[in-house]
């Protein structure tokens, strides 16, 4: 099914559109949003819509819809942030058909905010203030987004992140994050300034804690999967890595023969490691001890 | 920017060894206790009141007037808020309004009453300006108020008072990503060092989290002006509010990521001021329910 570009309608409730929205680029978006325009730029991004809908008695409605060029980088800006109440804007269970992973809401609703990953569409629809009113119109809304438009998978990578490792350490689902920029993973898990993963618009990432609860309490480590456009950029990101966050460790030299490489490091937060297999890095961050990072990184597939 | 030497890693900041990282591979020897700081704590003041927005969260003018009032006279210790601007602002100067203009912006309420005050002060209307923008808008002016709202800020950290000068460098986008550490040099340009008199950060409706763009879930009413003159000691005070927050909304501790490395640069690297909580004399007013100061 091609995707179809939602049509908005011209009054809902008490409020009423333009009839044109503002169009912003690559190039204006921080005239339209100041720096938080990165966080767009971080992602595959083609061009955003915002339409301001007006009511004589109530404060406006935005609408933004941000076209990305991917279904995956839709995904990615909704995964930035799984909090909200989930709801279901399907008319149909036909409209709902090829749904993801069930723990994957499509639209989350919180105080007046819905957003909605459709397709290659990342959609937020805002009243300014919430009220009943704006509340039906603002899922109004979110309906005559996604009707009629695909439900992709949400992306390989994301979907490869593992339930648990072993018995003891489980995906904190709602804390789990696809993106391609190393300023957006400073936003979840900050590791550096620079940009020592070679992150780009070329590269795919998915990260999340994962948490483990004993008697003692619980204890979280970060999981950190990185994919490379080859196997070149790949190791070459992985030194890139290792010389600017692990200088006082000499950096291994990959055997050509090999495709895998790991190995665990102490450092201040605890034992970290790393497996570079192809095109793929897997890191693992914060481990209580050098059994636990081997044990994950030799677990990781 | 290119980074000179040792990148800055999270393993800085487990190590204590930010500062020293920021200043020699930063940004360079030479802005190294480039500031003045002053001698003593510095203090920053708090004033609250339940009833300065209404149930939807619109401003009650009045009670925002009285909030004014009380910061100012208690800050400076005059008896009449004439007193106070006349202690900061002399009656010639051109003085120059900065406020956040967008995404969670300072309230207009806000800057009508600092407006109103300097009026009734006896400082000309015509002498009072919007100087939120260009460098040319420093440049017309003799005094600054800065103005910002109360904000995290997904690239920086924090987006409140280290920030609110950056359109004043002419380039904004050099400020971005990993150079917002350098955004104490705002503050050092030649057109504005030496002429914030003073910073009234408006946190009547903060944002802790996923700022600038706004999303209502992480607004709070905590119905408070701040006030003080170490521009560093302020954006402490503010980054202690959005951390608590935080910390109370998950019951855990929920650390703003990426760090705000602008605050302890701005300190360590530029001298404007101190982050040193033990350095700052913190005093609250009014509404005392969730503080937020730790």
């Amino acid at each position: 099914m091609p995707e179809s570009k939602p049509i908005l309608p011209k009054t809902v409730g008490l409020w009423t559109r333009p009839d044109s929205p503002r169009l912003v680029n690559a190039k204006n978006i921080f005239d339209y949003m100041d720096g938080a325009g990165e966080i767009y730029l971080g992602y595959c991004f083609d061009h955003l819509e915002a339409w301001e809908f007006e009511s004589r008695t109530q404060k406006a409605i935005l609408v933004e819809l941000y076209f990305m060029k991917t279904a995956d980088d839709a995904f990615g800006l909704l995964s930035l942030d799984w909090g909200g109440e989930p709801v279901d804007l399907h008319q149909s269970p036909q409209e709902n058909a090829g749904s993801v992973n069930s723990f994957l809401p499509r639209a989350l609703y919180g105080e007046g905010l819905l957003r909605i990953w459709s397709d290659a569409i990342y959609a937020r629809v805002m009243a300014y203030q919430e009220t009943p009113e704006s509340k039906e119109a603002v899922l109004t809304l979110g309906r005559s987004i996604v009707k009629g438009r695909r439900n992709p998978q949400a992306p390989n990578l994301f979907q490869s992140l593992p339930d648990s490792f072993g018995s003891d350490w489980m995906l904190l689902k709602e804390r789990a994050t696809f993106f391609r920029s190393h300023l957006v993973l400073n936003s979840l898990y900050y590791l550096g300034q620079e940009n020592m993963l070679d992150l780009s618009l070329s590269s795919e990432a998915v990260t999340s804690p994962y948490e483990r609860k004993d008697a003692k309490g619980k204890k979280r480590i970060q999981f950190l999967l990185v994919r490379y456009s080859d196997n070149k950029h790949a190791s070459q990101a992985l030194s890139h890595f290792h010389r600017a966050y692990l200088p006082e460790y000499p950096i291994a030299q990959q055997p050509v023969s090999s495709k895998e490489m790991a190995s665990v490091f102490s450092v201040e937060d605890g034992w970290m490691g790393y497996k570079l297999r192809d095109n793929v890095i897997a890191f693992i961050f914060e481990c209580p001890d050098q059994e636990t990072a081997k044990t994950i990184i030799n677990q990781i597939k | 920017m290119t980074f000179k030497g040792k990148p800055l890693t999270r393993r800085n900041f487990l190590q204590g060894t930010l500062g020293a990282t920021l200043g020699m591979s930063v940004m360079g020897k030479r802005w190294l206790k480039a500031g003045q700081k002053a001698a003593g704590p510095s203090l920053v003041l708090i004033v609250r009141d339940k009833a300065a927005m209404d149930a939807s969260n619109t401003v009650n003018p009045e009670v925002l007037k009285s909030m004014l009032d009380q910061i100012l006279l208690k800050f400076t210790g005059q008896k009449t808020t004439k007193d106070v601007w006349l202690s900061l602002v002399k009656p010639d100067d051109t003085v120059g309004l900065v406020s956040t203009t967008h995404l969670n912006p300072t309230h207009p309420e806000v800057v009508g009453a600092v407006k109103s005050s300097l009026i009734e002060a006896g400082i000309p209307e015509n002498k009072i300006m919007d100087a939120q923008g260009g460098p040319d808008k420093p440049k017309a002016c003799t005094a600054l108020i800065a103005l910002p709202a109360l904000k995290a800020h997904w690239l920086t950290g924090m987006g409140t008072v280290m920030k609110i000068y950056i359109r004043y460098s002419g380039k904004p986008s050099d400020y971005h990503d990993e150079n917002n550490a350098k955004l104490g040099e705002t503050w050092s340009l030649p057109f504005v060092k030496g002429k914030t008199r003073l910073i009234l950060v408006d946190a009547l409706h903060p944002l802790f989290d996923k700022g600038p763009q706004v999303d209502p879930r992480y607004k709070w009413a905590y119905n408070g002006l701040i006030a003080g003159t170490d521009p560093v000691a302020v954006d402490t005070v503010c980054l202690r509010i959005i951390t608590e927050k935080r910390k109370a909304t998950r019951g855990e501790p929920w650390p703003l990521s990426p760090p705000p490395l602008c605050i302890e640069a701005a300190d360590k690297v530029y001298g404007l001021g101190t982050s040193n909580w033990n350095n700052i004399r913190v005093e609250h007013f009014g509404w005392e329910e969730d503080l937020l100061l730790g």
